[in-house]
């Protein structure tokens, strides 16, 4: 008679408070078998009606987004709030942060890939796809800074007759080039990782057409062994190859700063800082996702509290690099003994920009030590607001990089002030409408738990008890 | 034509039983099927090592090399002459060369995913089951007429919840 293996950790109430998160299995000890993983997650797609409402809110922010930019296209850039000196803002700051965003995705699904660090199987998904929208809506923002937007091509560095030389020293450059393989290769990461769940819903549909759809996104996956064989080597190397993409892409975002000879911003700490403050905003907006997405699906079981504990582990971590990279900046300009560089850092803690390095102190440094505390790191609630927090404060980050730079440069005469117009308000909150308008899209379409990595980590069905089967060379770790 | 046995398993160790006896027996050649990848099956059928490796490297060098080309080429070609400053320079250019290192690299271990893996595949072929996805492990052997018999009984023995003959 068939017996099932028993997990690691039968009841859900005795999962362990304190879990050794470098596991490969972190196990779901209320995850039973595959037909459950199959029932449960396929559940996930159903319609509702909260469903449709949240959608309908999105497409309304794309709305008020979409028409700002066309009365900004039709009124020209100067509806938008630059005035010199300072004519990068809440574009330049917006695409910063939405880049950002995407680099929690690619850690989760490829760097804690490589470290075998289970916590990262039920929630990879949910990062991938916030990986791919958050660089689809930071992509916009370029075009939409540059005023004219049917000439987005001349970014394109290509030979042409438009007195425009490819100048392959150029920041700018380097980060069309950056961004072009970072969206390529995550939309690859994700829907290789999609084909074998959309190979189980193609299984699983009743209807023809859907059935067909189905079967040519799935490309005939058929779940061999000679298929898994082919597919465990690419995973591994294509999370070989995101894991240094991830590091070097906000590099490459950071250095259109810090090449730059503005006070501030001349400075080599910009891309340890820049990627640090990326991967800490991404887990921010991980748990703003994840957190409604567990609960309104009914996903305890699977995003446990344990894999939550270790995620909020690793934005403290992230979060205490930032704060140390904050310190950083401060002793830098002191010990430099330049003056433009003092005067530059005052001017923005305690002087014109205040009120803005104050917000990001506050949300990205001291908000974040409450997870020093296990119990707050338990708290579904308490880490829904505090990601809220994060993602201000990471906006505001960049605003405080951008903004006080540019209006505080080396002679007076260069000094002043910035003010975003409704145009820019406008195109900030279309942006979000546009994000959540994709990922919602996305999560009654595809499974936002990844089915068949979730099977890996279920112990198997077993015909011979566990003792006889591990006798035979088997185990139910799996993978 | 493929013709051949399938059997469809609910338990794991049954599964690999089979492609034991299957294999000793050398009844035929041997098609796993299981919802989610298992060293167990690996253990069973001992496949040689994925080539998909040599994809990547191939792709990665051809990336690289091509990044640092473009860039060295059309700085050359267009130059924008900085006085004391290399038209080319090597150090910025570096990244030419990652990114189309990664790029190049990471498509072409795609490629060589659906070359080895023979995806897309149009149709379904014989010997898949839609329960392959779900719970169930399949065993397909496709082997000679005179050897289907052999075929059911072993699957039948190692204990297939459901065995059927197809081509």
């Amino acid at each position: 008679m068939a017996t099932l293996a028993q997990p690691d950790v039968v009841n859900a109430a005795d999962e362990p408070k304190r879990p050794n998160i470098a596991k490969a299995g972190l196990p779901l000890p209320a995850v039973k078998d595959y037909a459950q993983v199959d029932r449960e997650i396929m559940n996930t797609l159903k319609f509702s009606k909260g469903w449709f409402a949240l959608l309908m809110v999105a497409v309304g922010l794309l709305a008020i987004g979409a028409a700002s930019w066309i009365y900004q296209i039709y009124a020209g850039l100067g509806v938008a709030g630059y005035s010199p000196p300072v004519m990068w803002g809440v574009y330049i700051i917006t695409f910063v942060f939405w880049i950002g965003i995407g680099h929690a995705g690619t850690l989760i699904s490829a760097i804690l890939y490589l470290f075998r660090a289970g916590f990262r199987t039920t929630i990879y998904r949910c990062a991938e796809a916030m990986t791919v929208f958050a660089v689809m809506t930071a992509g916009l923002f370029p075009i939409i800074h540059i005023g004219r937007p049917w000439k987005f091509f001349w970014l394109i560095p290509y030979p042409n007759w438009r007195l425009l030389w490819p100048n392959f020293k150029s920041p700018l450059v380097w980060d069309v080039f950056a961004i072009s393989t970072y969206l390529t290769i995550s939309v690859t990461f994700l829907f290789i990782g999609l084909l074998p769940d959309i190979a189980t819903l193609r299984d699983a549909e009743k209807n023809p057409i859907k059935k067909q759809l189905l079967s040519i996104l799935s490309f005939g996956w058929r779940n061999s062994e000679n298929e898994w064989r082919h597919f465990a080597r690419a995973y591994l190397f294509l999370a070989a190859f995101s894991t240094p993409l991830v590091l070097s892409v906000h590099s490459v975002v950071s250095f259109d700063f810090s090449m730059a000879l503005v006070p501030g911003w001349h400075t080599t700490i910009f891309a340890p800082y820049f990627v640090a403050g990326a991967i800490f905003s991404g887990m921010g907006m991980v748990f703003t996702i994840i957190i409604p997405i567990r609960k309104w699906f009914k996903l305890e079981h699977y995003v446990t509290l344990n894999i939550m504990d270790a995620g909020a582990k690793l934005t403290l971590f992230t979060s205490l690099v930032v704060g140390c990279a904050y310190l950083a900046e401060f002793f830098i300009a002191w010990y430099s003994g330049v003056q433009v560089e003092q005067d530059y850092f005052w001017n923005r803690v305690f002087g014109q920009w205040w009120w803005t390095a104050w917000i990001m102190l506050t949300c990205n440094m001291i908000l974040p030590l409450s997870l020093f505390s296990q119990k707050l790191r338990r708290n579904p609630a308490w880490l829904f607001i505090l990601s809220l927090f994060i993602n201000l404060g990471m906006w505001y980050e960049r605003f405080v990089i951008i903004v006080p730079g540019l209006s505080h440069e080396f002679e007076p005469w260069q000094w002043g002030g910035y003010r975003p117009t409704w145009v820019d308000i406008g195109i900030l909150v279309g942006s979000f409408g546009w994000f959540f308008m994709w990922f919602l899209l996305f999560i009654k379409q595809l499974p936002v738990i990844a089915i068949a990595e979730v099977k890996e980590i279920v112990p198997p069905r077993l015909r011979r008890p566990a003792a006889a089967h591990a006798a035979h060379g088997a185990t139910a770790g799996g993978h | 034509m493929a013709q051949g046995m399938l059997g469809a398993f609910l338990e794991i160790d049954a599964a690999c039983d089979a492609i034991a006896a299957l294999r000793k027996g050398n009844v035929g050649a041997i098609t796993v099927f299981t919802p989610t990848p298992r060293h167990e099956f690996e253990h069973a059928l001992q496949p040689p090592k994925s080539p998909v490796r040599k994809f990547t490297l191939i792709g990665a060098l051809s990336g690289a090399t091509f990044g640092y080309w473009i860039s060295i080429w059309g700085s050359n070609y267009w130059p924008m002459v900085v006085g004391g400053k290399p038209i080319s320079t090597w150090i910025p250019y570096t990244i030419f060369a990652f990114e189309l290192m990664v790029l190049v690299g990471g498509l072409s271990t795609v490629a060589g995913l659906f070359i080895m893996a023979r995806v897309p595949r149009l149709t379904m072929t014989v010997g898949y089951d839609p329960r392959f996805s779900g719970s169930h492990y399949g065993v397909w052997v496709e082997c000679a007429p005179e050897k289907l018999k052999e075929a059911e009984t072993i699957l039948r023995q190692a204990g297939a919840e459901d065995v059927r003959s197809e081509q």
